[in-house]
């Protein structure tokens, strides 16, 4: 009987131990810009994006569903579905990767730099990828972020001639997330 | 006279041009709150369409799910830990433990925390 309920105990605890150490958030914010000046703005906002941080080894794993990405403009939202990310085919963004020398008791209120490397797998294509990530404490959660740059080229996405002078070469992406416990 | 008939003929072809054009190039978006739903689930069994590979006809699709409220954060719920439903304002009226009866638009599965994901939602009614 005693034994059971150290057992009990035990396995308890080390559930609760285990949960301490992931951060998740299912809203994250992504949104990108690949703006020409003087034509219509090619921009886009998806906030329900999926991340979870380990902080004990500062694993960090990151999902966009790419159907979630809404345009100001109906049809420009319609085309980047179906004729350049082509999402029925590739719902899912993915970035996985690990933040470097990540240590958790150094997070503070004070926003510090980390470089973040993994992959990215976008337009089913994957790639390696490496960025600088700003991470600071905010009350309980832990607010991570980031912005790079991206090309289409890159992740086999063809933008045609005609239209090539209204969307920019470079897509300037931001994240951010509050991951919490 | 001739003259001027033709001319506003041209006139008029134009102007329906410009507009059908315009009307093409800004259409409006979606009305999720106003579609029919082309299917009514629970959140468990969306879930396990999903986990079954058996519902990518689902995706961006109108659904309604009902389920119980076991996360709220911000603009979004989560119902019965499966599905998570993003509405367009904070989500006000409800809270963790109520039943809700919901339509969304499906976005598709999200592996890292094993649900599905609706964005516009709207609530249909609370109890």
């Amino acid at each position: 009987m005693k034994l059971t309920f150290f057992m009990a105990i035990c396995l308890l605890a080390s559930t609760i131990g285990s949960a301490q150490h992931k951060y998740g958030s299912k809203t994250g914010t992504i949104n990108f810009e690949a703006s020409v000046p003087s034509f219509e703005e090619v921009k886009a906002v998806n906030e329900n994006v999926s991340a979870i941080l380990n902080t004990d080894n500062g694993e960090f794993a990151s999902l966009a569903l790419v159907k979630g990405f809404r345009f100001k403009v109906a049809l420009m939202e319609e085309h980047f579905n179906e004729n350049y990310i082509e999402s029925s085919q590739f719902p899912k963004a993915i970035f996985k990767g690990k933040l470097q020398d990540f240590d958790f008791s150094e997070v503070s209120e004070n926003a510090s730099e980390y470089i973040l490397k993994g992959t990215i797998t976008i337009h089913g294509v994957t790639e390696p990828f490496e960025t600088s990530v700003q991470i600071k404490k905010v009350n309980d959660a832990i607010e991570l972020q980031t912005a790079f740059e991206l090309k289409p080229e890159t992740f086999n996405i063809k933008i045609p001639k005609i239209v090539s002078n209204k969307i920019a070469n470079e897509v300037f992406v931001k994240a951010i997330y509050s991951l919490s416990n | 006279m001739k003259k001027k008939i033709v001319f506003l003929i041209v006139m008029l072809v134009l102007v329906v041009g410009a507009y059908t054009g315009y009307k093409y190039l800004y259409k409006d978006h979606r009305n999720i709150t106003k579609e029919v739903a082309v299917v009514e689930t629970s959140a468990a069994q969306l879930q396990e369409q999903f986990q079954n590979n058996a519902a990518e006809v689902l995706v961006n699709k109108t659904l309604t799910v009902t389920g119980m409220v076991t996360q709220i954060e911000g603009k979004s719920i989560t119902i019965d830990d499966k599905v998570h439903c993003s509405f367009k304002s904070e989500v006000q009226g409800i809270e963790v433990g109520d039943e809700v009866h919901l339509k969304g638009r499906c976005i598709g599965y999200d592996d890292l925390f094993e649900i599905v994901k609706l964005d516009q939602s709207t609530l249909i009614n609370t109890e």
